[in-house]
């Protein structure tokens, strides 16, 4: 494309093109541009088009345009061609600052991005001039010009706060301080000379901080990763004047705005983070400017006010106070009991006070209150910063700020004594003093798990918690409830058990708080006590003790769910599963309604599924309804069938992606109740479970593995008669899996359950191909995974069929493959197996090998034996993997990944683990011991021989060990 | 380094249980960038001679100051290159007097003058003691300069004049000729060997002996130190172990000027491959190192530390030596010094040995070691910190589970969490690493329960779930891998989504001929 007029006409029509609403003229117009940005000259014409161009809309568009082509197109990846030619390049990096730096803001935006991507490819090395460029600006005195260039060694220089240190990287700061520096801190000092004499001049204040703000955010790259001997050298001048513009204030600067933090603020919380840096990584070298700047940041917090503007310098401020308060050498600046006092006075009880925000919050914003309140990210709230400081000065001094702030808390509850209605978040301000004050470790899980025993946490809770919670109307004081219910939630580990037996009434009346924020509280602390553990892993609060309240707070439950606001509430949701688990039978009286309810909601939240883990609960509450309902009464899962299937139908039916999971898991649930055969209206469906359109979804492997599973279990016999046209799709299926290095395990659950409850004669066709695909995948794209499953089903498939079938099949695939099979694959890898009933399967595999298979006798295969038995040894003598699982109640689910990995997995329709030789073999190692025995007196005098020619002295005395204990000898 | 390539690092360590001690032990870091000062407790290159009072009196009775003062540089340039002997020593000395003079002296002006060649040549002058002194001392403070400086000097020619100058009858043009060597040597690694390939060391080691004063002494080991210094070569080994047996000796000296001087030369030979820290081993000088890193005086302690803390980057053997020397019962006061810069030493010294083997580490337990390194991680400055951590890292992944659970009992997870706010990528990537061998270990035991409450509580979890944002990948990424492992909730990490074949699911396979 050549630079001429013609071009850039067609270009203005085309970039036009690509603003018009209707896609039809859109996308060709963007195809077009697509198509020639590989030509020459391409990004020049839209340079000039930015700067030339007479429409300003297309002066926006030519810039965003070019910004997207630089970005996509500057780097040069290895092996791939360069999609900008040479001479383009020169020219954008000749033309591009000054451009940028005579365009107005919106276009220099664009432009100044532009830089920095070329700047983090071509800087330093090929772009050298770059910096000498952009330094001789300073020089300008235009501040526009200054801002640009300000702006633009921001985005190139702020890489340095993260990237590890490296030569190329040093050498790239190095180059950067030695050309950047001494002009940067000459810009600085003029800067602020230039704010004392436009100190009345607000439209240049306001150009002046924005440099300000962006040289201070330039001091903390430059001085991230070590301390430059240049700002070694300079600290004084910039300190100090950082100190002073933490003093500095101008009416000109503030703004009546209340929720956008202004220029001032901006910088003075740059200059926050500047000390802080420089506090921690450079004290030796900062120690003696470090106590006036602490002087200074607490001036600043007495001084500046509650609005919302404020918050990120305040939060700011107060965490640079409390990672200094910490520190053994700056002790002395916090250790006089006046200093104490007033920080504790002016710094944190101010930022703890309950403010119009937060109540805008607690009563428009619920969700994001709860959010921020209780899971805790508050991370840069005044509070949680006041809160850090509390505990950060609790580090050298627990007793004397304990001292001061029970006189506040007494205090702020006598105000609200006086007057509750007015006063009352004085309370509030009691509370939260007492609960930072008070916790110094605590988990989402167990709450508070230390306190400072210098408060007295019960009494607290006695004397001022439960009188709110006792008083007649749940609906008065919300915010005083909410904070009682948070209270018991936090200390629960620390409130007396017979305290939290009171409080539990008291809980569940409050699920029927109009506020969204108290009955959710309500419900989260209730889900919280029934998860305490008592001795010996049970529930700290039984069932027994909550027979008195069961109706009550299951009715109160889900009305709670009907509130305004909560129809999906979560944490009454969850609230409901744990109330299931804990009350176990004493639900049953309650099913008929609670079920009618579950599937009404079900029905209602299948429209258009939106809380992830509010749906997750609710299957979960069904499952256990189900387990605890057909555990006592087998025949109900009949009734549970005729209320869940219309629903499900319509959810399979409707394609409800993120129920189709949890659905087949609770069809495995209701179809494992069955105790005789098969329902028809299952099999009925069984055709459709084979689609695959079904097995295409990831996330529906694992539970349809699982049906499957339990329509084998149940109704393998059915399937055989009356489907046995269908065999071929279930295999394909397995096939399918199999072929998945990610689901091959799945694939083999699936073929142990046809194997074992398949009728042999009814797959007798499929069984050689069935090992010769597995054959296949062992030999192109074997796992340690795949290598497993293989082990255990080959011993499954022998404890089935017997050893001899399972020679016979192998050698009949290829001649002496049982022998490499034995050799290849069993006896390296069979330590490989972990499980218990998994090895327990192998090792019964084997001993019908060792024992039962006469090959192994008298062909070449018997050099095999003592090997395969000494592999078998090595089997039962390895450490037993024995983590126990978690028992199911105390399973904790909120934190599953759920639509993420599009299966989520229900805790309460857990498949119980099936062991195929249970009842055959108790004890394998005895097993074994026997069959050795069984096979010596068939050929008296064989196995001794073999014994003492070959195997290992250690396994030998195992093996007598187990001789020993089945109390047989060998012939 | 354990942490750079992720993938086989750790490979590595689950097949060896991170016993790799190469891997894991960091050699002192090649830093040729430096953004900061250069370091105060650095032994000084070169130095150049200021007026020393008793010289001018005893050597130099003769000369008038006044005289002197009025020599312009045209004088100097026209009496250096005339013939008169007398006028030849006077303008010498007047040039000597500007170079030594303490402010500001006009080295590149003299160098311009273009009379180094002649000064040289004065050096030779055997007949003429005064003249060769002062062209030595002259010479002397123009090599103490930039490197150009010393390069003037060099390409003038003084490198063999001054070696032989080293046996001269005159002890104090000896003496001055050791200094100026010793300039040379300093400057970089290639007039170092040009030294050593002119024969510099056999006629500097004859001037040792038990009679040679302690001045003199002190210059002749700070130009053996300066012969042992640079890398990029290193030194030559022959060379070295020429040199070693007489710092051996210096370093039993009396004077602790000799002793540090002597002290850095052996921290230089051992500041490079496994080798070279042998041959230094093989002297058996290792527990005398030890013992002076027990000295209070800084200038002593500080090479000497330099020099174990390197011999503890070689091979388990090497370390083991420097264990069976005592290095472990010492550490601890260093761990706890005054000073940050030993501080800082002292940990990465400890970072390496417990890099070793899970015997090593034992060693470390029983001497006490983990209490001053838990309180070095709680309250060291940043930098001593960051080493600390390296150590805290190392330890849990060469340490046996019974090893890293005595690690964590001694208090060593809050204040490691704490440094997950450390400004610096690095540092909190070798955390992230080491929480992850902690939930190994753990997993090992059956308590990951116990350890993930452990982290939250101490808000390591806060802080790692912060780290899920952090604008270095690597860092968010193991942040992000911890959190999904340990803090999580149930798993269901083998169920990530696979390849699909086509569509259709017909039962059929081909046979083909099997080999495993």
């Amino acid at each position: 494309m050549e630079l001429s007029d013609a071009n850039l006409q067609t270009l203005t029509e085309y970039l036009k093109k690509t603003l018009d609403p209707d896609p039809a003229i859109r996308r060709p117009a963007e195809k077009f541009l697509e198509s020639v940005e590989g030509s020459q000259n391409y990004p020049l014409l839209l340079l000039t088009l930015l700067e030339k161009s007479q429409e300003s809309v297309i002066k926006v568009c030519a810039s965003v345009t070019f910004k997207n082509y630089i970005k996509r197109n500057w780097r040069i990846v290895e092996d791939e061609p360069n999609k900008i030619c040479e001479s383009d390049r020169i020219a954008i990096k000749a033309n591009i600052v000054p451009l940028m730096l005579s365009s107005p803001e919106q276009i220099q935006k664009q432009l100044s991005d532009a830089i920095s991507i070329i700047g983090r490819e071509d800087f330093p090395q090929k772009w050298p001039d770059l910096l000498t460029e952009m330094v001789n600006r300073f020089q300008s005195g235009d501040f526009h010009v200054i801002n640009g260039v300000l702006r633009t060694a921001h985005s190139l220089f702020k890489r340095y706060r993260h990237e590890f240190k490296s030569n190329e990287l040093w050498t790239e700061i190095k180059l950067v301080l030695d050309a950047f520096a001494l002009p940067l801190t000459n810009l600085f000092k003029a800067t602020i000379e230039l704010c004392s004499t436009h100190a009345n001049d607000a439209s240049a204040l306001k150009v002046l901080f924005s440099s300000l703000i962006l040289i201070a955010k330039l001091f903390y790259s430059l001085n991230f990763q070590d301390l430059p001997e240049f700002f070694e050298d300079n600290m004084e001048t910039w300190m100090t004047n950082f100190h002073s513009l933490l003093t500095l204030d101008n009416k000109l600067l503030q703004t009546d705005d209340e929720e956008e933090a202004g220029l001032l603020e901006l910088l003075k919380s740059q200059i926050c983070d500047n000390a802080a840096l420089y506090a921690q990584k450079y004290d030796e070298e900062f120690q003696p400017y470090l106590p006036r700047f602490v002087t200074a940041i607490w001036n600043l917090l007495v001084t500046t006010g509650q609005e919302v503007k404020y918050d990120l310098l305040v939060s700011n401020a107060i965490q640079f106070l409390a990672s200094v308060c910490e520190r053994q050498h700056y002790k002395h600046l916090f250790e006089d009991q006046n200093t104490l006092t007033s920080i504790c006075e002016k710094v944190i009880v101010p930022n703890m006070e309950f403010r119009a925000a937060d109540e805008e919050a607690f009563e428009d914003n619920s969700e994001e209150y709860i959010r921020r309140d209780l899971e805790g990210s508050d991370i840069d709230t005044r509070r949680r910063a006041a809160c850090d400081l509390v505990r950060g000065l609790c580090k050298f001094f627990e007793g004397p700020v304990t001292g001061i702030f029970s006189g506040y808390v007494n205090s702020m509850l006598q105000e609200y004594a006086k007057n509750p209605s007015v006063n009352w978040k004085h309370k509030d301000a009691a509370i939260y003093l007492v609960t930072s004050l008070a916790s110094k470790a605590q988990t989402q899980k167990h709450g508070i798990t230390q306190a400072n025993e210098l408060v007295n946490l019960t009494e607290f809770f006695v004397n001022h918690i439960q009188p709110d919670l006792k008083s007649a109307s749940v609906n008065e004081f919300p915010v005083l409830k909410a904070d009682g219910i948070k209270y018991i939630m936090i200390f629960r580990n620390q409130v007396p058990k017979e305290q939290l037996l009171i409080s539990i009434p008291l809980l569940i009346n409050h699920l029927q708080a109009e506020s969204i924020v108290v009955h959710t509280y309500a419900a989260h602390a209730l889900e919280r006590l029934f998860t305490m553990r008592g001795t010996n892993n049970t529930t700290l609060i039984t069932a027994a003790e909550m027979a008195p309240f069961v109706e009550v707070l299951l009715t109160n439950l889900f009305k709670a769910l009907t509130l305004p606001g909560s129809s999906e509430n979560e944490y009454i949701m969850k609230a409901i599963m744990r109330s299931f688990s804990l009350l176990q039978e004493s639900i049953i009286p309650y099913i008929p309604s609670v079920i009618t309810q579950l599937t009404q909601k079900l029905l209602a939240v299948s429209k258009n599924p939106s809380k992830p883990h509010f749906n997750h609960y609710m299957f979960e509450s069904i499952c256990l309804s189900i387990r605890i309902t057909c555990k006592a009464n087998p025949d109900a899962v009949g009734s549970f069938e005729e209320a869940l299937f219309m629903v499900f139908t319509e959810i399979l039916q409707n394609d409800v992606q993120e129920f189709i999971p949890y659905v087949f898991q609770v069809m495995s649930l209701l179809l494992e109740m069955h105790k005789n055969e098969i329902p028809s209206s299952y099999m009925a469906l069984f055709p459709h479970l084979l689609q695959p359109v079904l097995w295409e979804r990831t996330g529906n492997i694992p539970p349809l593995v699982r049906l499957l599973q339990a329509y084998l279990e149940r109704g393998a016999n059915t399937i055989a008669s009356a489907a046995a046209d269908k065999i071929p799709g279930l295999l394909g299926v397995f096939q399918k899996l199999i072929a998945s290095k990610a689901n091959d395990h799945q694939g083999f659950y699936l073929l142990n359950s046809i194997i074992e409850h398949m009728p042999p004669e009814s797959v007798d066709q499929y069984r050689k191909q069935i090992f010769i695909l597995l054959f296949q995948r062992l030999q192109n794209s074997k796992t340690t995974k795949f290598i497993k499953s293989f082990l255990v089903f080959i011993n499954l498939y022998c404890i089935k069929y017997g050893a001899l079938a399972l020679q016979e099949i192998f050698d009949s695939i290829q001649p002496k493959m049982f022998g490499m099979v034995l050799e290849k694959i069993i006896i390296p890898e069979i330590q490989k197996v972990s499980g218990q009933v998994e090895k327990k399967i192998c090792a019964v595999g084997i001993t019908k090998i060792l024992t039962e298979c006469p090959p192994m006798m008298d062909t070449e295969y018997t050099k095999l034996w003592t090997p395969l038995l000494q592999a078998l040894i090595g089997l039962f003598e390895l450490p037993e993997d024995n983590t126990i699982p978690d028992e199911e109640h105390f399973i904790d689910i909120e934190d599953t990944p759920g639509y993420q990995t599009a299966f989520s997995q229900l805790a309460f329709a857990g498949k119980k683990e099936h062991d195929p030789v249970g009842q055959m073999v108790n004890n394998p190692r005895i097993h074994l011991a026997q069959s050795l025995h069984k096979l010596s007196t068939a050929c008296p005098g064989r196995v001794p021989s073999m014994l003492s020619t070959s195997l290992n002295a250690e396994a030998l005395q195992y093996l007598q060990g187990y001789l020993q204990a089945a109390s047989v000898t060998l012939l | 380094m354990p942490f750079g390539n992720e993938q086989s690092e750790r490979m590595k360590k689950f097949k060896n249980k991170g016993k790799d001690a190469t891997a894991l032990r960091r050699q002192r870091m090649e830093v040729s960038i430096e953004l900061r000062k250069a370091k105060k407790d650095e032994q000084i290159l070169k130095r150049r001679s200021i007026v020393f009072s008793f010289v001018d009196e005893s050597v130099s009775p003769a000369e008038n100051k006044n005289e002197m003062s009025q020599l312009s540089l045209e004088d100097i340039v026209e009496a250096v290159n005339g013939s008169n002997a007398e006028l030849q020593l006077q303008a010498t000395q007047a040039t000597r007097r500007m170079l030594s003079r303490q402010k500001d002296p006009p080295i590149n002006q003299i160098i311009d003058l273009g009379i180094i060649p002649r000064l040289v040549e004065f050096l030779t002058h055997a007949d003429n003691a005064p003249l060769q002194f002062e062209a030595a001392w002259a010479l002397t403070n123009i090599a103490s300069g930039t490197s150009d400086h010393t390069k003037a000097v060099v390409d003038g020619g003084a490198i063999p004049a001054f070696i032989s100058l080293l046996s001269s009858p005159h002890m104090h043009i000896s003496e001055q000729s050791v200094w100026a060597l010793g300039n040379i040597a300093g400057d970089s690694a290639l007039y170092r060997d040009a030294l050593i390939n002119c024969n510099v060391i056999p006629p500097l080691l004859a001037l040792v002996s038990p009679a040679t004063p302690v001045e003199f002494l002190r210059n002749i080991t700070w130009t053996l130190s300066n012969l042992c210094r640079n890398k990029n070569p290193y030194p030559p080994l022959d060379a070295m172990k020429k040199v070693l047996p007489v710092l051996i000796c210096l370093m039993k000296h009396e004077d602790k000027e000799v002793i540090s001087d002597s002290c850095w030369a052996v921290s230089y030979l051992t500041d490079g491959s496994n080798d070279r820290i042998q041959i230094v081993v093989d002297t058996g000088i290792l527990p005398r190192l030890v013992e002076l890193m027990g000295r209070p005086e800084l200038i002593v302690l500080t090479p000497a530390l330099r020099a174990i803390g390197n011999v503890v980057t070689g091979t388990d053997e090497q370390t083991q030596a420097a264990i069976d020397a005592g290095v472990l019962a010492v550490l601890p006061r260093l761990l706890r010094h005054a000073k940050s810069a030993i501080q800082k030493e002292a940990a990465w010294t400890l970072s390496n040995i417990a890099a070793g083997p899970s015997r090593q580490i034992q060693q470390l337990i029983t001497c006490g070691l983990l209490p001053p390194l838990v309180e070095l991680l709680d309250k060291g400055d940043l930098k001593a910190q960051k080493e600390a951590v390296w150590a805290v890292a190392n330890f849990t992944t060469g340490g046996t589970v019974e090893q890293v659970v005595e690690l964590v009992q001694s208090g060593v997870l809050k204040p490691l969490l704490n440094l997950l706010l450390a400004k610096d990528s690095k540092t909190i990537l070798v955390i992230l690493d080491t929480i992850s061998n902690l939930f190994r270990a753990a997993e090992r035991l059956g308590e990951t329960g116990r350890l993930s409450m452990l982290v939250e509580e101490l808000d390591g979890l806060e802080k790692i779930e912060a780290l899920q944002t952090h604008d270095n990948s690597m860092v968010y990424r193991a942040a992000l891998n911890i959190i999904e492992k340990y803090f999580s909730g149930e798993e269901n990490s083998d169920l990530q989504p696979g390849t699909s074949q086509d569509g259709l699911y017909d039962f059929s396979v081909e046979k083909q001929d099997f080999n495993f």
